[in-house]
């Protein structure tokens, strides 16, 4: 498996996260801390684009420029691994980074924009980061302090039941990095084990996607929701308490349409909706306000987790 | 003195094909030459007189032919220059490599007077050798005891040719003993696949020309002077085949039940079995992997047959020539999820269905699910495997697997008329006769949905297959209670390993590679070792014994024709060498061994790369043929005619390479007048030297160009790169030296990467101005 590492890490925020989730940042940092890594954010970075460019408003140019520039930010700072907690982030950094390392045209069109605009300090040299070196999902980092989440562990959560949903941008975008498995999606799995739970796992459309398609949700609405109806039907088949993210899109179709969902489908779904950083903080003790930020969610968190129970040492 | 030799150079017009691009006058005047002779069509056998009555007249040492691509006709001219020594003679690449992909006359012109010069220079180098030829040993090994490696060991044997065939199961008969039922699209039938099976087979073990191992395994490899020296490893059966009587009371006593793998784990067997009812040799075997030896078997046996110490036995074999035939393996359903195949027991694959179908199989030829019913509807998915472009997927089709889905949708139909049966394809392949048995299986009422499904779920005690219908352009929930999988062929286990003890080159999907797609199918790029069955890609049974039968063809054209080798191979200096070894250490072609305590060279692995002088303490070795300077001779050639302003840019290749640079030409795709091309035997034979000299002598830049599947790539990857560094170091601009990957089929690719190199290379120039 490839070489993840715990240091010299820029944690890069996300829109999405900071808006709608800002207890999924919080919980990332409370996680972080106690497994040990180094990281830190800056104040400098940009939004990664992906939500416009997703709904045609930024080309890959525009994007790759921006991603340039990112990435210039944090090979600066000394912290070249940049870690997303966004999916898209993830996939259209990743994207970015390989392109300007492979298409010497497109990289120095880009360069050329920074020089005839001032901005000649943010050119890109080939190589400066590396797609699967360099750019990883807080997942990964995760994945790769496994054996320490065990010693880590406050609260008992195996009376849940757990599914995970694993976001297509993480899965699906760059095979060839993605950890624990593509058709068969299970890094999440994985990591909820080692906090002494076990989720269902496989399950009917465990691989399938969200619906959000970005534009989608707004353009096509039948269309998203008739995909996430899927989903939340299999889930509630199952009866799930708890529905692990990787990704903010995936978190708001999810959370923040449930209960529309439900009134579409004559169905009441009661699954609530944690971010993976969210579900570890959780089960390390994190505050349920100052960490887990449970006001921002739609479906309250309490209304499943009603009391925590210490695990027994 | 090299420089004093009179030269004849003879120009070819190839019926236009030369001559209206370049100026044949103007190359005249040019050329500084004994002789210059000029023709309509050089091959032709006029032409022979032409080029014979000059040697004499003129006392010719030396004859350029500047005509098409050696490739096409260096034989020829090799013959035509007889007095002289046929190594005497270059050819100068005025066609596929000039006119051809040049449209500018005066350039064209120039050029075709360089690369003359080139030739003239490098000819002057050239020394008479004679060519080697080898005879190979009659005897044969055929590796993999399936239907392909039984019919080339048979053909082999009935032209009187004796074969070894190594099988490493304990019996002889592969994939084909277990399908069950095999169709003739002609007869529009399905018909028992044993009962044609087993009459080869009987006429395999009865023909005394044939040396049948099983339970045996090829663990090394060395070849030696057209001599395959194999080391067999036969592991112990635990049954002595010359006593048992096949009549299994030692099974009927045996306690230990395990997954029949004959059966594809749909029924068990003792730890005692016989593989199946026609399996060969007719005697039981132990599985020593989950026998208890409790002895049971050994006290029930009256022949005393059974032994329960053994060791593996090693067995030497040495051979002339050696036919693959080691067969595939069937795509991990581990790899797609989404079908459930190891959550649900009624989602099975085609092979599996074949044993539930077969008379001889778990069920008795019973189509049952795991419950004992027979199913309502199965529904069976396409291109598992095959065709996909997703992780762990193969892009190529697996081309057996339409029609194997016909088969066992027939079969079903005929003995199950109730039973729905729905096929899910991408496309039918189905060409040919093929396409008859189609339709018969359309009257046959099975049914046909175009779409690749997405996955399969259990709800309640049924299965959804969901799909999207691509000709209606709908998504569909299809009901089932059985799924079969239509799994993609791969390369097996034994065709990997094989691939690697052999040094047998392999396609990117793990397959043996043949020497040529088009005109030579069966051989591989090792001589001496052919192809067949779906070692080589997925094909039919009749395609395997026709592909099995022509192999056995190969090896005896091989067995009687002998080898010709080109001379320019290394040779020791028996007095010099202290049979250190590293010279063996080094070779990668592994053509160097120890013979009667001096050091031996086999002609026919030899390359000449010449890997081996670098590390010659002793300098013992020496490669035939004055490589080294005809390489610096025909740089200065090139050079000397270099005019100002004019940017030439070197380009070496060896034979593959420069097989892709004539494609460039056969196929009218233009390079820019500044690539000069220069055929090297081994493109690791273009030391620092050469390009040090290059570039300090007028070349603008140098391109390296090598055939990533060469044993030597990495070496020469690594010493370019070495190169580069020195360059560096000097100051100069390493950019000006490049190494690429060349095939012969991207020959558009290699067109652009010259044209580009070139681009830089001016920039480079203008740069530096």
């Amino acid at each position: 498996m490839k070489n993840i590492p715990d240091k010299d890490i820029l944690l890069f925020r996300s829109c999405l996260v900071s808006v709608e989730y800002p207890g999924v940042e919080a919980s990332t940092k409370f996680v972080f801390d106690k497994l040990g890594i180094d990281y830190s954010i800056s104040e400098k970075q940009t939004c990664c684009t992906g939500l416009g460019h997703y709904s045609d408003v930024f080309n890959q140019i525009d994007t790759s420029a921006i991603g340039a520039r990112n990435f210039k930010i944090a090979k600066e700072l000394g912290r070249p691994n940049m870690v997303m907690m966004c999916a898209t982030c993830y996939a259209i950094n990743k994207k970015s980074v390989k392109l300007l390392n492979k298409k010497d045209d497109l990289r120095e069109h880009i360069n050329k924009l920074f020089d005839e605009n001032g901005l000649s300090h943010l050119k890109y040299e080939k190589d400066d980061l590396k797609p699967t070196e360099n750019i990883f999902h807080v997942v990964d980092i995760l994945y790769g302090k496994k054996d320490k989440i065990k010693d880590n562990i406050k609260y008992d959560l195996s009376d849940y039941t757990i599914a995970t949903h694993h976001g297509c941008h993480y899965c699906k975008v760059h095979y060839e990095d993605t950890i624990g498995g593509v058709r068969d999606p299970n890094i999440m799995d994985e990591l909820i084990e080692e906090c002494g739970c076990k989720t269902i796992g496989w399950y009917d459309h465990k691989r399938a996607t969200c619906g959000t398609g970005f534009r989608q949700r707004y353009s096509n609405p039948d269309l998203s929701f008739n995909a996430t109806a899927d989903k939340m039907n299999a889930i509630a088949d199952e009866d799930v308490d708890i529905l692990v993210h990787l990704c903010p899109n995936c978190h708001i179709q999810f959370d923040r349409y449930q209960h529309l969902i439900g009134e579409r489908e004559g169905r009441n779904f009661r699954a609530i909706h944690l971010n993976i950083s969210q579900f570890l903080a959780l089960a390390m003790g994190g505050d349920l306000d100052k960490v887990i930020g449970q006001k921002a969610h739609t479906v309250p968190i309490d209304s499943v987790i009603k009391e925590l129970k210490e695990v027994e040492k | 003195m090299r420089d004093d030799l009179k030269v004849g150079v003879f120009l070819c017009e190839c019926g236009g094909n030369i001559a209206d691009i370049v100026d044949l006058d103007k190359v005249r005047q040019e050329l500084d030459v004994e002789f210059v002779g000029q023709f309509e069509n050089l091959c032709s056998l006029n032409g022979r007189k032409i080029i014979r009555d000059a040697i004499f007249d003129h006392d010719l040492d030396r004859v350029v032919v500047a005509a098409c691509s050696p490739i096409s006709h260096e034989k020829t001219f090799q013959d035509y220059v007889k007095p002289l020594n046929p190594y005497l003679m270059d050819m100068a690449n005025i066609r596929e490599q000039c006119s051809w992909v040049h449209d500018d006359k005066q350039k064209a012109t120039a050029k075709a007077i360089t690369l003359i010069n080139a030739s003239i220079e490098k000819v002057k180098q050239s020394d008479s050798v004679d060519p080697i030829y080898c005879q190979t040993p009659d005897e044969v090994a055929v590796i993999g005891g399936g239907i392909a490696g039984m019919n080339a060991a048979l053909s082999l044997a009935k032209q009187g040719i004796k074969v070894t065939l190594i099988e490493q199961s304990p019996s002889i008969g592969g994939h084909m003993a277990k399908i069950g039922k095999v169709f003739s699209p002609v007869k529009i039938a399905e018909e028992c696949g044993m009962c044609l099976l087993n009459p080869i087979l009987n006429e395999l073990v009865w023909n005394e020309n044939i040396c049948v191992l099983t339970n045996t395994k090829v663990i090394e490899a060395e070849r030696r002077a057209g001599t395959y020296n194999l080391i067999l490893e036969k592991s112990p059966r635990y049954v002595d085949t010359e006593k048992c009587i096949a009549c299994g009371k030692c099974a009927e006593a045996c306690e230990v039940e395990v997954p029949n793998d004959w059966n594809d784990n749909l029924s068990t067997r003792k730890a005692i079995y016989r593989p199946f009812g026609q399996s060969y040799p007719e005697s039981y075997v132990i599985d020593m992997d989950n026998c208890t030896k409790c002895s049971n078997c050994v006290k029930a046996c009256t022949m005393k047959a059974i032994k329960l110490r053994g060791k593996p036995e090693r067995i030497p074999l040495q051979v002339g020539s050696i036919i693959v035939a080691t067969g595939h393996k069937l795509f991990d359903m581990d790899k797609r999820p989404e079908y459930g195949y190891t959550r649900y027991d009624d989602v099975i694959t085609q092979s599996e269905l074949g044993r539930i179908t077969g008379v001889n199989g778990p069920t008795k030829g019973k189509l049952l699910k795991s419950n004992g019913e027979v199913p309502k509807r199965v529904v069976m998915i396409q291109c598992v495997g095959s065709r996909d472009e997703k992780p762990d997927g193969h892009r190529y089709c697996s081309k057996i697997c339409c029609t194997v889905a016909l088969k066992n949708a027939n079969i079903i139909k005929h003995k199950y008329p109730d039973t729905d049966v729905l096929i899910c394809y991408t496309d039918i392949r189905t060409p040919g006769m093929f396409e008859k048995y189609y339709k018969h299986t359309q009257e046959n009422e099975v049914r046909f949905m175009r779409g690749r499904p997405g996955e399969v779920v259990k709800k309640g005690d049924n299965f959804i297959v969901r799909t999207e219908d691509t000709l209606k352009g709908e998504f569909v929930e299809i009901e089932a209670d059985m799924v079969v999988l239509s799994t993609a062929m791969e390369p097996s286990e034994g065709t990997k390993e094989i691939a690697e003890i052999l040094n047998v080159g392999t396609t990117e999907d793990g397959f043996i590679k043949e020497s040529h797609p088009k005109i030579k199918p069966i051989a591989t790029d090792v001589q001496g070792i052919f192809v067949c069955g779906t070692a080589h890609d997925p094909k039919d049974i009749t395609d395997s014994i026709m592909q099995a039968t022509a192999a056995a063809a190969k090896v005896s054209e091989y067995n009687y024709g002998g080898v010709e080798i080109e001379p320019f191979i290394a040779e020791i200096d028996t007095e010099k060498c202290t049979v250190c070894g590293e010279c063996i250490a080094r070779c990668k072609y592994k053509s160097m061994s120890i013979q009667n305590d001096e050091i031996y060279i086999d002609p026919m692995s030899c390359t000449g790369c010449g890997k081996c002088l670098v590390g010659c303490k002793q300098m013992a070795i020496h490669v035939n043929g004055n490589i080294d300077e005809k390489i610096l001779a025909t740089i200065k050639g090139v050079l000397s005619k270099k005019q100002d302003g004019e940017r030439m840019i070197l380009v070496f290749l060896d034979n593959i390479g420069y097989t892709a640079a004539d494609n460039i030409g056969v196929n009218r795709l233009k390079y820019p007048e500044s690539i000069h091309i220069i055929k090297v035997i081994s493109v690791n034979r273009v030391s620092p030297k050469h390009i040090h000299y290059a570039l300090d002598n007028g070349a603008d830049g140098v391109f390296i160009g090598e055939f990533p599947g060469d044993l030597m790539y990495d070496e020469v990857e690594r010493k370019i790169q070495g190169v580069k560094d020195r360059i560096s170091e000097m100051g100069e601009n390493p950019d000006r030296i490049t190494f690429s990957k060349v095939y012969i089929p991207y020959f558009s690719g290699l067109a652009r990467k010259l044209t580009d190199f070139d681009k830089k290379i001016e920039e480079l120039d203008e740069a530096e101005l």
